[in-house]
């Protein structure tokens, strides 16, 4: 069963044409890893999943609704799939408690105790209970994107976006936000779709590497397959060039 | 030295006292107003809602680039032809919403275009609708950061409110301008007596609003 489809996707900002002829298929329960130089499409291609990105042509389907019909509802799509940003975004008006709580209690109608007990439960899985009543100014990085994966757990979703979640981190704090995802991800039901530049990480965590340039991709293999051997010249190049690092 | 003894007499500043009444009178029911349709209007431009949003705007600009006396005249001169015969103050706190809501629509546009744009993705992304994301995570991030220049703005407004004068309102600057009418000495004791009262005025809301923006920050 998949997850998320693409058939035949296009996507252009103005005349740049952003994701070229996506055709791509994600299980459910896979962990799938997107790598790519900047300006490769492959954010692009993770935020069309929830919608952020609107696409011309092509169908989207995602759990089993296409995105890109107008009759879909976009929003009962967003309670399904969550978002975990490069610059985490938690709501700079809320505490940390009341980031995790919010959409739980206006999008999905939770009661209010509930609601407080599984947010703190997943303060507590994050190693952040103590810090439920701080501002998002007053944690560090690594702390609110733990957070912010907090708060997107809390809708219950099925399937994870994850979009550079490391990028804008110390590197001392890295490791703590890539524990958490992979905790995530090792969840026999959770799907995710991971833009990353950690190649130690994908290489644990995925099921399978897709490499993207020209907002075309032009890899997809299982994970040992890619890093031991692609078949792409390009993403052979990629590879050499980061792991040389 | 009897002059301005004179001119502050009880009877005078009874009277003063009155018009500042009237004063503030328009200037706190202008500044609700103003900020409901300010809020409103600027939201409904930042949307960018198909056509509505066009008009708005070019409203907004229009009205913004005409002198506040000239809205003053035409409501209570030009309205009543068509129909609508506002009372001074009425024609005052309607002038006064018309010109200010439009400042203020555009503080509020530019105050929400300043909130960082992840803000809205993250809302969106758990499934938020728009107005609900406005509401709980835009909205008060956007006024909390547009404190400062909506108090000027309702400082400038409560100084404009004296331009109302104009119209024989029975406001502050027109009760100081029947007492001296009676007697020219008592032309710069009133002047003095107007300075105070509109600074205390409007010096009060600006460290009103260094409290808060403390208290908030």
């Amino acid at each position: 069963m998949s997850m998320i489809e693409f058939r035949k996707v296009q996507k252009y900002y103005g005349k740049f044409h952003a994701l070229k002829d996506i055709d791509l298929e994600i299980d459910k329960g896979e962990t799938v890893v997107l790598i790519g130089p900047s300006g490769s499409g492959k954010s692009t291609l993770a935020r069309s999943v929830n919608g952020l990105e609107t696409i011309q042509s092509g169908q989207l389907i995602v759990n089993g609704r296409d995105i890109a019909d107008k009759k879909t509802d976009i929003n009962r799509i967003r309670t399904d799939v969550g978002m975990v940003f490069q610059h985490f975004n938690l709501y700079a008006n809320k505490d940390v408690l009341e980031n995790i709580m919010i959409a739980p209690r206006i999008v999905l109608k939770m009661n209010e105790d509930e609601n407080k007990k599984n947010a703190m439960a997943l303060l507590d899985q994050v190693g952040l209970a103590d810090k439920a009543h701080n501002m998002p100014s007053q944690i560090s990085g690594g702390q609110a994107q733990r957070v912010a994966i907090a708060r997107s757990l809390a809708m219950k979703p099925r399937c994870m976006l994850f979009d550079e979640p490391t990028s804008a981190l110390d590197p001392e704090m890295i490791d703590d936000v890539l524990g958490v995802i992979k905790y995530v991800t090792s969840q026999s039901d959770m799907t995710s779709l991971i833009v990353t530049h950690e190649m130690g990480f994908a290489q644990e965590v995925a099921n399978r590497v897709i490499f993207m340039d020209d907002g075309q991709i032009l890899e997809d293999d299982k994970t040992d397959v890619f890093f031991k051997n692609p078949s792409n010249e390009r993403a052979r190049q990629f590879l050499s060039k980061i792991i040389s690092h | 030295m009897q002059n301005w003894i004179n001119a502050y007499s009880a009877m005078n500043l009874r009277f003063l006292f009155k018009g500042l009444l009237v004063t503030l009178e328009i200037s706190i029911v202008s500044v609700i107003l103003s900020m409901i349709f300010g809020s409103i209007l600027g939201i409904v431009r930042y949307t960018k809602i198909p056509w509505l949003s066009e008009i708005v705007g070019f409203i907004i600009d229009i009205i913004r680039n005409l002198p506040l006396l000239l809205i003053i005249f035409f409501v209570y001169f030009g309205l009543p032809s068509l129909g609508f015969k506002p009372d001074t103050i009425v024609a005052a706190i309607f002038a006064m919403t018309v010109f200010e809501s439009m400042m203020i629509a555009e503080i509020i546009r530019s105050g929400i275009g300043a909130v960082n744009r992840g803000q809205l993705e993250a809302s969106r992304a758990v499934g938020m609708k728009y107005y609900q994301a406005m509401w709980h995570v835009i909205l008060p991030q956007a006024y909390k950061n547009m404190i400062p220049a909506l108090v000027s703005q309702l400082i400038s407004l409560i100084k404009d409110t004296s331009l109302a004068t104009i119209i024989v309102t029975p406001e502050l600057m027109q009760h100081a301008q029947v007492i001296y009418g009676q007697n020219a000495n008592y032309i710069v004791p009133m002047y003095l007596a107007l300075a105070v009262l509109y600074f205390i005025v409007c010096y009060s809301l600006s460290i009103i609003s260094r409290i808060i923006d403390r208290k908030m920050a």
